[in-house]
């Protein structure tokens, strides 16, 4: 096993008596794009809620290239270079929009003018270069979405966690977003977790797709497998074909 | 920060809050009207106060009642310094004898004061960073109720709840100008830096502002102490300037006038604050020559008195109602200059 990824091992969160995440293990290489997929309430959100430390776990291991990132607050995930969007776009609204994407670099101390260079050509690169001096309330939820993932990838992540980055978007805006995503692994040299209903997006981006039922998995493996798969089948539709007549014959 | 980058994109601002200040300090000086002039100092140390203010509850989001605490802080530490050997006998009769020697040239003391506030300021906020909206507000709260009662049973070096008197008058006009210019360019730089910037980040959304990385109690925290030492140099100049004082000036009446002004103006902007400051001065001034007129006229059988808190109440509730963010709620007036100039050359273009 390589080094380079995020190990989610035996992973349960708990929530007063509900068992959102039951023993659920995924790995993620750099230079990966993964799927994460499942029914509503599966537990998708919770694992990147998991994995960035927005919510406490109760069993299992996260770790980052071999070191543990268990017990760590949000900021030191995140400075260990583990970012995320969320599933409701979190943008600072009062921030203009170049503001949103540079303050991640600053962070990490980089310095104002070169945070600016940087978030001039990240905004460029998703073509809100022109909004730049805009509030970022004033934009589009589309846009808004856009300038989230921009101001994860300005800080050069290791991972990137995205939570429905194309929802919200029209059929074109979904369709440059997902060009831009499938570059990013190789530019950026990131490992990539897309959690997202849009099935066409899945299959087209995702080397691999992790598949979740009431948060434990329930297939893994290529975009092309796992949709044929009977318990995912199962799983969004209630049950697979065929096993209805086998019931009841 | 650079500075070349800052002053490009606040240029506009700077020059004009800062033109606002010089005009009426030049105008007052000019016309050589004794009241006028009393009204621009008090208004140039409500400048520095509110910018204190700004720097914290403007940056952070949270609401601070301990900021009037630390002006009465810098005010008496900054008196212990320049109260004349022969008077603080009097003046503070069971002064402890190793402070009884102490003295510094005013301006210095002042700047004493200042920093006693920062000090004192991180050495009691550093837990209170952690917490946010009301649990954040109600201990501020209680900092300043600590505070207060340290300066009213602390006779050994306050005078107790009776007067402190005897401080050399020393800021006049152009000192309370100079530092209400100098405080606004703190609280915009401060703005504007990276700090200020993660702040402003943790004010909008503070679990994304944790999720990219930022360390939001220790920002808080700086902009605490910066706020503590802004007040606690108002406080030194406002001591030095009414040259006579007791802890009840730095309590609930002081806090609500300072709170009025930056609420009214805009608490997020530099512009707010200090538009705020200028309305709220120039209401009271007039309202109390109202007040005045009445009271000489005799309309009503007794005295009118407290018409100027009534309104800027009222004013507070319809700015919260009607415009929640102040006057000024987002963006700087030299931004929403160069924005109008921009739109106005696009429509002439088209």
């Amino acid at each position: 096993m390589t080094t380079a990824s995020l190990d989610v091992q035996t992973l349960s969160v708990q929530f007063s008596g509900l068992m959102a995440l039951d023993q659920l293990s995924l790995r993620l290489a750099e230079g990966e794009i993964l799927g994460l997929i499942g029914p509503n309430g599966s537990g998708k959100t919770t694992c990147v809620n998991a994995i960035t430390g927005q919510v406490p776990i109760a069993r299992g291991q996260i770790s980052l290239k071999g070191q543990s990132l268990s017990g760590l607050t949000p900021r030191e995930i995140a400075l260990a270079g583990v970012m995320r969007s969320f599933q409701i776009v979190r943008l600072f609204d009062d921030l203009s929009v170049q503001e949103n994407v540079e303050i991640s670099t600053l962070v990490r101390g980089t310095r104002r003018l070169e945070a600016h260079k940087k978030s001039r050509s990240l905004l460029e690169m998703f073509g809100l270069w022109d909004r730049a001096e805009d509030l970022a309330g004033d934009l589009s939820y589309g846009q808004k979405r856009r300038v989230e993932i921009a101001r994860a990838l300005i800080a050069n992540p290791h991972f990137l966690l995205l939570d429905e980055p194309a929802a919200g978007m029209n059929e074109q805006e979904s369709a440059d977003l997902m060009t831009l995503l499938s570059d990013l692994p190789k530019a950026y040299g990131l490992g990539l977790l897309i959690i997202d209903h849009d099935m066409h997006l899945i299959t087209q981006l995702c080397h691999r797709v992790h598949v979740i039922a009431s948060g434990q998995t329930i297939a893994e493996g290529s975009a092309a497998e796992v949709i044929q798969d009977p318990a995912v089948i199962s799983a969004y539709l209630g049950t697979a074909p065929g096993e209805g007549d086998k019931r009841g014959a | 920060m650079n500075m070349s980058y800052f002053l490009r994109r606040h240029w506009l601002t700077l020059a004009f809050l800062t033109g606002c200040v010089v005009l009426l300090a030049g105008g007052a000086s000019l016309i050589g009207d004794r009241l006028m002039e009393r009204v621009t100092i008090n208004l140039c140390i409500n400048i520095v106060l509110v910018m204190g203010l700004q720097v914290f509850m403007g940056n952070s989001g949270i609401l601070s009642f301990a900021h009037i605490g630390f002006m009465g802080v810098g005010a008496y530490s900054a008196a212990l310094f320049t109260i004349p050997s022969q008077m603080k006998n009097m003046a503070l009769p069971e002064l402890y004898p190793v402070l009884a020697g102490l003295s510094l040239d005013p301006l210095l003391a002042i700047l004493v004061g200042g920093l006693i506030a920062a000090v004192i300021a991180a050495l009691v906020s550093y837990p209170l960073m952690r917490l946010s909206d009301a649990a954040a507000v109600i201990t501020s709260f209680a900092l300043l109720v600590v505070l207060h009662t340290v300066m009213l049973h602390w006779s050994e070096v306050t005078n107790g709840p009776r007067t402190l008197f005897g401080l050399p008058k020393y800021t006049g006009l152009l000192l309370a100008a100079s530092a209400a210019v100098l405080a606004i360019w703190v609280g915009m730089i401060f703005k504007e830096s990276r700090i200020g910037l993660l702040l402003r980040a943790s004010r909008s959304d503070e679990i994304a502002a944790a999720a990219i990385g930022s360390n939001i109690p220790q920002m808080r925290w700086m902009a605490f102490i910066l706020g503590a030492f802004l007040a606690g140099i108002g406080g030194g100049l406002w001591g030095h300037f009414i040259t006579s004082f007791a802890p009840k000036a730095f309590f609930l009446k002081e806090t609500f006038v300072i709170l009025g002004m930056l609420i009214i103006g805009g608490p997020r902007t530099v512009s707010g604050a200090v538009m705020g400051t200028l309305i709220v001065t120039g209401t009271f001034e007039g309202l109390r020559t109202v007040e005045n007129g009445l009271n000489r006229a005799e309309l009503f059988s007794g005295q009118v008195i407290g018409l100027t808190e009534i309104v800027l109440a009222l004013a507070m509730i319809a700015v919260l109602i009607l415009r929640p963010g102040g006057l000024f709620p987002a963006r700087e007036i030299g931004t929403l200059i160069t924005l109008r100039a921009k739109g106005k050359r696009m429509n002439s273009s088209v």
